[in-house]
């Protein structure tokens, strides 16, 4: 207890300062805040360039002819020294739109700095989101071994937080010293969210040291540990907060508003943030981000596992890795739904960015992005199927195995079947059309979506059987109790406000009548599966659980697989405006699916008998480098779609407002790209390396005083036994 | 009985992973003539065929070592054992045929021959800037101008497209068999229906020499009509070609 009020005492001083600043600099900024409101932004643009209120910006011309970079007016000058006109002397003082860095191409230095600043940052926001859940976990269930992982997963992340500041850091000076006149544009727009970005910093730097610091120290009683989790729910809105914001000035460089776009006035700062793609962007970073930190951490287990010396350590890194995977596939499942979100919402806000990024010079990123992410749901379904060695009794359910591989494997061949084909000359005579009749029917996004939708369901499959290796005859459902009950109920009330409202939704939607009959057969759909889960549900109570999943699963692929399939070919062909609504009731319909069946699992296998149990660590060792396979795709991933989502805005800083007219204002060749994105991938991948291992040596130290302290004052055989067991 | 079985994994996966490559060589091309009344069998192209049979592989590896059993089952086939005759005979095939099948792969990629080069076309490339903002005047007319504009643009479709594209605008017009890459298809829902008017407008008005070295403008006989028709008619053909095709341009969407 005495610990704690020293804790806050010497916390409180600081933390009152930080308020203080925060406050000051909040009035200071509400000035700017009351002109950017919604009102304020049509009055503005109705007066044009003439708006009274609003912030003046640089005029930008779109189109306008390339300006002379530095080095050229540097070389003009240093030619003409001796003869120095007045003329020279202001070309030399006037404003520079672009640096070069020590010679070397700009945007490459950029592009290296932020995506290893974002991969980083991915890692420090995504980790504390599931060790704070680990934490809750550990604590209700009173297991201590959470707890301990809880805390190894927080010291990777105070570890990488100072590295992710440093390129923080070194971005910023970047940005400001390559691109002066742009960065000019992007403060005079977001001034004031950049002080606010500043103050959360403080926050999230303060909660995270002092959630890893008082971890011992906030132990013992129910308030204290409270006060613990606490931290950690601070420091995850804190870092949510900060991604947010940043998102803000990266969406808006895609999709500007808020400003005159013929001048670039800014009327609106609400609307510069609140830009099209801005939640799409902050919802799949959200969950890429948990993702990205679930994949990190198992193969920082894997690797603890392979040089793991005692049967204890393995044990334990196994664990660890077996949650990185979870926590990795449990993000893995909604972040393509999330994802064709926010691709939809760039079609929305740009049908030509759009075009450019799934037909055109992207669309072979995304061939790319195919494989990556094919290769991310074997790689999680390989070590579950894998995971099933550790399990006795799991052996009544690897008959199903040879079945997902072969689902799995066939979603993927389409998932990655591209719509235009390399082809050569003589296969384009053969073939005497434009498309191939795979890549017809399998390059489209109608199958796109359908086969994703059904690797989804089928990894969950590979869930479900993975947790019910280990238990054995069940109880009825009626003997579950009121859990049980209320339980299921409240799934099926979720899932039928799910189906439900959006059907009901889906009647109201303004379209022309001959478009909105192709909305009719998604009410249909919504419905059915509605009924289904009720059935489900029904089953359940009669004992019959099991089956009940089986038919909703049955229905799920039905619908969402096979009929949607065919269905978005119709839909793309007479009603392109119906694909958001498909999409949609896609995504529902399979998300039904998985909430209901896992409730279900959930309980009618409570209280089931143990069949053997788990031995932890026997896995083997080709399951580890699975999961360092794992990470090392998802950081690629992660560094492919930066530079697609960067890349989208070819020859604009901001696109369609202030145009790229520095040298380097090209698209790269795939081959260029690929090369960069390795290099990024192979350095983040040391870092981070070098970071964990200097995060160890702590531990290290400690483990050998122990080891020395135990062997000086324990009897010889006492000191071999506890290192033998440790 | 069952260690009998699992004895014969490598093999199982060699049979599975031979039976894709001939449902892919010779079944596939054979099917789709069918299902698509062509005249001509539908090869698979040689990019799809390397794809497919590298995840073919890759499955059958990954089934191989799911648990530590089966691992030792697959590599054990090929250690010596007093199994029954047909294993020590698929043995020796097996150790026979591997090397021969490298050295063939290895020999057909290295005997000099002429072939095409294969290209990385790009289907939609980038729409250039003047022709970004562009709007069809006709789109938001009142019905019975647009019902005109329609006629009006079928006729002059039938006029200048039809010639390659068919009077249906399936991409079957009677000059479609005389070129290397056939006229597109607009009934496809993959082609006009994925973009907006303007993209159209753009690929009218220009033509082949418009595209970009990315779309490869050599496979396209497209030609350029900016000389031959105006604007107004281009953006009229454009409303007869999509009611010709029974397809619906890309709308822009209002923003959520």
């Amino acid at each position: 207890m005495n610990k704690f009020k020293i804790l806050l005492q010497s916390t409180g001083r600081s933390f009152f300062a930080v308020v203080l600043l925060f406050l000051a600099l909040f009035f200071s900024s509400i000035s700017f805040l009351d002109a950017f409101t919604p009102d304020v932004l049509a009055q503005a643009v109705k007066e044009g360039e003439s708006a009274a209120s609003g912030v003046e910006l640089p005029q930008f011309e779109a189109g306008s002819q390339p300006a002379a970079p530095l080095q050229a007016s540097e070389g003009e000058a240093a030619a003409g020294a001796g003869t120095t006109t007045a003329a020279a002397e202001e070309e030399e003082v006037g404003p520079v739109q672009y640096r070069p860095f020590f010679g070397m191409d700009s945007r490459v230095v950029v592009w290296i700095v932020s995506e290893l600043h974002l991969m980083f940052a991915a890692f420090v926001l995504g980790v504390p989101i599931f060790a704070v859940i680990v934490e809750i976990v550990g604590y209700k269930g009173g297991d201590v071994k959470y707890d301990k992982m809880a805390k190894e997963f927080t010291k990777l992340l105070s570890a990488a937080f100072a590295t992710t500041a440093s390129l923080g850091g070194l971005l910023g000076f970047c940005l400001f010293g390559l691109y002066p006149e742009f960065m000019g544009h992007m403060t005079n727009v977001f001034a004031p969210t950049m002080y606010v970005y500043a103050l959360m910093f403080f926050g999230e730097a303060f909660t995270l040291y002092g959630y890893y610091y008082s971890w011992e120290i906030l132990k013992g009683t129910a308030a204290k540990k409270w006060f613990h989790i606490t931290l950690g729910v601070l420091l995850n809105l804190f870092g949510t907060g900060l991604m947010f914001l940043t998102n803000s000035w990266a969406t808006y460089m895609m999709s500007p508003a808020g400003i005159v776009p013929s001048t670039g006035k800014l009327v609106s700062l609400y609307h510069a943030i609140y830009n099209p793609l801005w939640m799409p962007v902050n919802i799949h970073r959200l969950i890429a981000n948990v993702c990205f930190g679930g994949f990190v951490v198992g193969a920082y287990a894997a690797v603890k596992f392979l040089g793991a010396k005692t049967e204890e350590e393995r044990a334990h890194y196994d664990w660890m890795g077996y949650v990185g995977n979870f926590v990795g596939v449990g993000a893995l499942i909604p972040l393509p739904f999330a994802g064709y979100w926010l691709g939809r919402e760039v079609y929305s806000s740009s049908p030509v960015m759009g075009n450019i990024m799934m037909g055109g010079a992207f669309s072979w990123t995304f061939i790319i992005q195919a494989i990556l992410i094919g290769m991310l749901f074997i790689g999680a379904n390989y070590y579950l199927w894998l995971g099933m060695g550790r399990i006795k009794g799991s052996e009544r359910y690897t008959k199903f195995i040879k079945y997902l591989i072969f689902v799995i494997f066939m979603c993927f061949a389409v998932w990655l079947t591209p719509h235009n084909l390399p082809l050569s000359g003589e296969e384009r005579a053969m073939i005497g059309e434009q498309y191939h009749p795979f890549s017809k029917y399998f390059g489209v996004m109608a199958a796109k979506n359908a086969v994703v939708n059904l690797i989804i369901l089928a990894t969950f499959f590979s869930f479900l059987i993975y947790r019910r290796s280990n238990k054995g005859d069940t109880i009825p459902f009626s003997e579950q109790g009121k859990a049980g009950k209320i339980g299921i109920f409240s799934a099926l009330i979720f899932c039928l406000l799910m189906l439900v409202s959006y059907a009901i939704s889906l009647n109201f939607v303004e379209l022309e009548a001959n478009i909105k009959v192709f909305v009719k057969p998604l009410i249909g759909a919504l419905y059915i599966q509605s009924f289904f889960v009720c059935l489900a549900a029904f089953l359940t109570f009669k004992n019959k659980g099991k089956l009940g999943q089986a038919i909703l699963f049955a229905v799920t692929a039905c619908i969402a697989v096979l009929y949607f399939w065919y269905y978005g070919f119709q839909v793309m062909q007479k009603a392109n405006l119906v694909l958001r609504y498909l999409s949609v009731t896609q995504v529902a319909i399979v998300m039904s699916c998985l909430i209901m069946n896992a409730i279900i699992d959930v309980f009618i296998f409570r209280k089931a008998k143990l069949v053997g149990g788990i031995v932890w660590g026997k896995m083997p060792v080709r399951s580890q480098y699975a999961l360092i396979l794992l990470c090392v795709v998802i950081v690629i991933l992660m560094g492919l779609m930066g530079f697609i989502r960067s890349g989208l805005r070819m020859d604009w800083h901001i696109y369609g407002v202030l145009q790229d007219t520095s040298q380097w204002a090209y698209t790269p060749t795939l081959a260029y790209m690929g090369r960069i994105v390795g290099l990024i991938v192979a350095l983040f991948l040391g870092l981070v390396a070098f970071v964990f291992w200097l995060a160890n040596l702590g531990d290290k130290k400690e483990k050998e005083k122990v080891k020395d302290y135990e062997y000086e004052s324990k009897p010889e055989g006492i000191a071999a036994g506890y290192t033998d067991t440790h | 009985m069952a260690k009998k079985r699992s004895a014969f994994l490598m093999i199982w996966v060699i049979l599975a992973v031979i039976c894709l490559f001939m449902f892919l060589k010779y079944a596939s091309p054979k099917v789709f003539q069918m299902l698509m009344a062509k005249s001509h069998p539908m090869p698979t192209p040689s990019t799809l065929m390397m794809w497919y049979m590298i995840m073919g592989v890759l499955a059958g590896l990954v089934y191989a070592t799911t648990s530590n059993q089966k691992f030792a089952d697959f590599l054990s086939f090929l250690l010596p054992s007093r199994g029954p005759i047909i294993k020590s005979l698929l043995q020796k095939l097996l150790f026979v045929s591997f090397p021969v099948l490298v050295g063939w792969f290895v020999y057909s990629w290295s005997i000099p021959g002429a072939a095409s080069p294969v290209e990385l076309r790009i289907q939609h490339p980038t729409l250039p800037q003047e022709f970004e903002k562009l709007e069809n005047p006709f789109r938001e007319k009142d019905a019975d101008t647009q019902r005109k504009s329609i006629e009006e643009g079928k006729i002059l479709f039938q006029t200048y497209c039809r010639p390659c594209h068919g009077s249906k605008a399936d991409g079957n017009g009677p000059f479609a068999n005389s070129f290397r890459l056939r006229p597109i298809n607009f009934q496809d829902p993959g082609t006009i229906a994925t973009v907006v008017d303007n993209y159209l407008f753009w690929r009218i008005k220009e033509g082949a020499p418009g595209l970009p070295s990315e779309s490869t403008p050599w496979d396209s006989a497209m030609p350029s009509w900016k000389d031959d028709l105006k604007d107004d008619e281009i953006w009229m053909i454009i409303m007869g070609e999509y009611d010709t095709a029974g397809v619906m341009p890309r709308q822009r969407e209002k923003l959520e």
